[in-house]
Formats: C-alpha cells, sequence, structure tokens
C-alpha cells in the first residue's frame, strides 16, 4: 500500500472556472473597445471639424472600423501569448516581449487601416501631415494602447495566481490542522486503555510489584500520547522508551501470546521520528498479528540507519488485509504516512508489505538530515 | 446456576472469577480462551451461564453465540471499548458488562438471572419452549428472542427470517432444522415456506379451493394450501 495524499480541485469546478475566465474576457474586450469607440463617435459628434474631407458618416465608419480591427488584433494576441507560455515568463523576459508585440501589433493594425482606407476605399488624405510622419504617430499611440490591454491582461492572471496559490496554502495548511486533530483523537486506543485498566485490577492481587509497574508504565503511554501531538518530531529513543512501555502492558493481557523482538542499530536512538509513529506501527501490529490469532506470534522491531535514511521495520505474523485502506489500520496508517510527508516531504515513505507469507512488515523511512 | 467464563486474558477471566466469588448463587464451572474451548467445556459442564467477552481471537463472542444449537443459556457479554457492540446491546437491552466490571452492575445483571423472576433453565429436551431463548444477529444489531415471541418464520435458502416484535432479522439455520426444534402445539408448518406461531393468529378466512388463510397479528397473512388447512382444522379442534 502506497499512502499519498493528493491537493487538487474536482474537474467540474476547473471546467467552471474556465467558463467563468472566458466571460469575463469577453466582457472586458467588448466593454473596453466599445468605450473607446463610444468616446470617438461622441467626440466627432460634439466637436465636428469644419474642415474635414469626410463626411460625418465616414468618419464614423471609419472609427467602427478601426477598433473592430483593434479588437480582432489583440484577440489574436491571446492564443499567440498562450502558445509561447509567456504567462510564466518572469518580469525581466517578459517587458521586452511585450513592447515589442506591442509596436508589432500596433504596426499591423495602423498598416491594416491606412491601406484599407486610402488604397482599398480610395479616400482622400484628410491630414497636412506626411504618410511616414502619420504612421510613426499612430503606431506609437496604437502601441501605447496595446501596451495597457496587455497590463490588464497580465494583471489579471498575476492576480489570479496569487489566488491561487493563496487557496492552495490554505487547503495545505487546513489539511496539517486535520491530521493533527486525527492523530490527538487516536492517540491511544480506548479498548487497549479499559481492557488494561480491567487486566491491572486483576493483577493487583494477583502480582502487587508487577501491577504497581504497570500503572507506571500506563501513566508514561497515556502522557506521552497527551503531550507528543504538540511537538513535530521526537528522538527515536523517547519514542522507543514509550513502545516498550505499551508493550510490557500488552504483556501483562496476552502474556505468552506476545513474543518480542528488537533489533535496534546503535546510531539511531537520536534520530527525529514524527511522535506516535512507531507507535501506530506497533500498535497496528499486536492488533492484527497478535489479538486476532489464539496462537499469538513475534512482533520484531528492527531500526537502522542505513545511507542517510532511518528505515524503521515493525513485523508481525499475518497477511496484508485487502482493502485495508477503509478499515480502521488503513486510517491509522494514512494518517501516520500524511504526517511524515507533511514533516519530512516527498522522500519519506510509509508502506505495508508482505515479504514472507503470513508475515507483514511496516516499513517507514525517513530521510536524515534534508528536513523541509 | 452454573456459569462458564469465555475471554482470552486469564487475568480478565481471573478478575470475574475474583468477582463473582461474591455471589453464592453463581458458582464458576470453567473457563475457556477462545470459541472452540468454549463449546467443548459447554458439552462437559451444560452451564446455565455464559459470560462472554465480545472481542476474542479468532472466532468473535457474538459469531459463537450464533452458532450454538438453541435453547442458549443466559448470556452475560463482557466488553471493554467497543462502540458498534454497546450500541447492539443497548437497542436491545441485552445484559451486557463494560470492563473494568463494576460489581453493582454485575450484581444488578446476575440479579435479573437469578432473581425471584428468573426461572431455573429446563431439563434439555429437544423442543425449544416458549420460554427459550434463541440469539439472532443482524449486522451490528442483536437480539435474545424468547420463542413464543416469534410470530413467523419464513424460509430463504438455508436461512430463516424470523418475524418478531418490530424485527425480522435472519437466523442461520434452514426452516427444516428449525421445524424440528419448535413445539408443534404451538408452531404449525403453513406451507413450504412458512410456519406460523399459533398463539398470534388474530383471524382466519376460507381461501381459494378449501384452503384458508391465516392472518397474523402484527398484520401479516399466510395462506395454507388444501392438505395443509385439512391438518390445521384437525390438529385445532377440540
Amino acid at each position: 500500500m502506497e499512502v499519498s495524499a493528493d491537493i487538487s480541485l474536482p474537474s467540474g469546478d476547473a471546467a467552471k472556472r474556465e467558463r467563468a475566465k472566458m466571460r469575463l474576457y469577453v466582457l472586458f474586450q467588448a466593454g473596453g473597445w466599445g468605450a473607446f469607440l463610444g468616446l470617438e463617435v461622441w467626440s466627432v459628434l460634439a466637436f465636428p471639424e469644419h474642415d474635414s474631407l469626410w463626411s460625418l458618416e465616414t468618419t464614423i465608419a471609419i472609427a467602427v472600423m478601426g477598433y473592430s480591427v483593434g479588437l480582432l488584433v489583440t484577440h489574436c494576441l491571446r492564443p499567440l501569448m498562450a502558445r509561447w507560455g509567456w504567462k510564466e515568463l518572469g518580469w525581466r523576459s517578459l517587458v521586452p516581449r511585450l513592447a515589442g508585440m506591442a509596436l508589432a501589433a500596433a504596426a499591423v493594425w495602423r498598416g491594416l487601416e491606412i491601406v484599407w482606407i486610402h488604397g482599398v476605399l480610395g479616400l482622400p488624405w484628410n491630414t497636412r501631415y506626411s504618410l511616414p510622419m502619420v504612421v510613426i504617430m499612430e503606431v506609437l499611440y496604437t502601441a501605447v494602447l496595446i501596451s495597457g490591454w496587455l497590463c490588464l491582461y497580465f494583471f489579471y492572471h498575476l492576480f489570479e495566481r496569487l489566488n491561487r496559490s493563496e487557496i492552495e496554502r490554505f487547503q495545505l495548511m487546513s489539511s496539517v490542522k486535520e491530521a493533527e486533530l486525527r492523530a490527538l483523537k487516536s492517540q491511544v486506543n480506548p479498548h487497549f486503555i479499559f481492557n488494561s485498566l480491567n487486566s491491572l485490577r486483576a493483577l493487583i492481587d494477583e502480582d502487587p510489584a508487577r501491577a504497581r509497574l504497570a500503572v507506571t508504565q500506563l501513566a508514561n503511554l497515556l502522557r506521552y500520547s497527551l503531550q507528543s501531538g504538540q511537538l513535530e518530531t521526537v528522538p527515536f529513543e523517547d519514542e522507543l522508551d514509550v513502545v516498550n512501555d505499551y508493550l510490557a502492558l500488552e504483556q501483562v493481557r496476552h502474556e505468552e501470546r506476545l513474543r518480542l523482538r528488537l533489533d535496534i542499530g546503535p546510531d539511531v536512538s537520536r534520530l527525529p521520528i514524527p511522535p506516535m509513529l512507531l507507535q501506530t506501527l506497533v500498535e497496528n501490529a499486536v492488533k492484527y498479528g497478535i489479538s486476532t490469532r489464539s496462537e499469538g506470534g513475534e512482533i520484531a522491531i528492527i531500526a537502522r540507519n542505513e545511507g542517510g535514511a532511518l528505515r524503521i521495520q515493525v513485523t508481525n505474523p499475518g497477511e496484508v488485509a485487502r482493502g485495508a485502506r477503509g478499515t480502521s489500520t488503513g486510517v491509522g496508517l494514512h494518517n501516520a504516512a500524511e504526517r511524515l510527508r507533511l514533516i519530512f516531504g516527498e522522500a519519506a515513505t510509509l508502506r505495508l508489505r508482505s515479504d514472507h507469507p503470513a508475515q507483514v512488515v511496516a516499513e517507514a523511512v525517513i530521510p536524515i538530515a534534508v528536513r523541509t | 446456576m452454573k456459569a462458564l467464563l469465555i475471554d482470552d486474558e486469564r487475568l480478565a477471566r481471573n478478575e470475574l472469577r475474583r468477582l463473582l466469588a461474591e455471589f453464592p448463587g453463581v458458582k464458576v464451572a470453567g473457563e475457556a480462551a477462545n470459541a472452540k474451548q468454549a463449546r467443548e467445556q459447554m458439552a462437559a459442564l451444560k452451564p446455565d451461564l455464559l459470560f462472554v467477552d465480545v472481542q476474542m481471537p479468532g472466532e468473535t463472542g457474538m459469531e459463537l453465540l450464533e452458532s450454538l444449537e438453541p435453547p442458549v443459556p443466559h448470556v452475560i457479554f463482557t466488553t471493554a471499548y467497543d462502540e458498534f457492540a454497546v450500541k447492539a446491546f443497548e437497542l436491545n437491552a441485552l445484559d451486557y458488562l463494560l470492563k473494568p466490571v463494576d460489581p453493582a452492575r454485575l450484581a444488578c445483571a446476575v440479579g435479573r438471572i437469578t432473581g425471584p423472576k428468573a426461572r431455573p433453565r429446563p431439563a434439555a429436551s429437544d423442543r425449544l419452549d416458549g420460554k427459550d431463548k434463541v440469539f439472532v444477529r443482524e449486522g451490528e444489531r442483536c437480539w435474545f428472542v424468547e420463542v413464543g415471541q416469534i410470530r413467523l418464520l419464513e424460509s430463504e435458502g438455508n436461512y430463516t427470517r424470523v418475524h418478531f416484535g418490530d424485527a425480522q432479522p435472519q437466523l442461520f439455520r434452514s426452516l427444516n432444522a428449525m421445524e424440528e426444534r419448535l413445539d408443534p402445539r404451538h408452531f404449525f408448518r403453513a406451507n413450504r415456506r412458512q410456519i406460523i406461531n399459533t398463539a398470534w393468529i388474530a383471524g382466519i378466512e376460507p381461501w381459494f379451493s378449501s384452503g384458508l388463510l391465516v392472518q397474523l397479528k402484527g398484520g401479516a397473512k399466510v395462506e395454507l394450501s388444501r392438505r395443509q388447512a385439512q391438518e390445521f382444522r384437525e390438529r385445532m379442534s377440540l
């Protein structure tokens, strides 16, 4: 079983967002160019030029045509920028590209306009400036206009990206909090606590010394499980101490049915692990390897410092249950895996597998020193 | 009253034994650590009362009870913390004790069985008496139902659906096997699929081709074929 967490929005939402973006784009294009056109028509009507060679209708028709070309030209810029991947560029490389694009688009726009007005329609030259002068001025003016358009376009995308990363940050934070809460809730199995108290009461008459020891062990376990939730990591040896207390209590209950083998490397004691990680693995091993089997079995804890990673293995007799994800083990291991990933990054793994028939191995690998 | 303690933990059995020492009416006759041992001990000791741990390796306490041939002795469940089981018990007022066992709670549970109203377990006979109890479980719910409270039993393949109160869970026994255990003075085989409890009959009407239609309290209607109707008339006539 590989456990991983995935943070993404469902595809239905993505499609909805795309449609909303398209609507906004159409609105801006129509609204923006429409406003420019309206302004120009209004100025032509309000301040008519009496020495114009063009009639009023022609002037307005030319304005309508001009802004339609503008709309068309800018509309063609969008797919081009998307294809060239400009949205991912930094501003240093983006600014010269945008300036070049604004100039080129302006030249296309005004070139088309002049060729159409004077070449195709054959309207008279309606200004006292010469052709190169008109072309330079018009292109520069239009380039500024298109730059404005491009600025708006990129500002929108900038804000959208900020928003989205903010949302993702919140999602991550909430999943961390949720994992913490679940970890707190599932720290010590109540079934275990009450069974232990029951065995303890029997032990008071039978073996008072062992009963006193068991009370201390139970207290250690409860204190650790209440306090360690606030820590991000604990040294391996601290967790192992508590796991030993826990196993001693389980041995009170299961007696000779629970056998133990510890194989701990010399250089692992100070390595950091998430609190309750080893405890969760061992609790699962007891729950599925010992409690459900009349004959009991052996639980082994193996910890090694191997090539820059701490490798912890907990083995128990039994088989890997199919669909373990939905059961309580699945949930416990899933939480542990999620916590591991949030603290140590993607290099940390938690797997449940079966090397030999009738033996289950839960293995956690935690990278050393490359903490994120 | 002979009691059998069934729990996988030796210390838990010891603790219960110690608590039961306070009750002169209850004698702990034996112990079992799993379902298999429990069946052997029951055959040997014929206990009147079982203390059964719900969580056991191999078969659970529930599964053990389901497998027992009725009538089942009095049963008191013990469990440490099992939300589902506790819910099942509460719904149906079965006797259950939470571990560690509160002595006052134990006295209450034992008193209900050994008290003045309680009835000693009848001598084991082949036929189930109206007061005998059958253990039925469906999903997370379970019942101890008195045979006399059963209105109708319906065959569903190798299982039998048992109607009593508001419930109609399935029993892991065939209708034919149940028929052999039921008292013919109270239970009548109406047709291939159904057995009715005559004490629950509310009305009888003539039906097609000399058959009968029996209506039970609680609303169920059961058809009797001509042959069964004739036998019914003979059986029920004075």
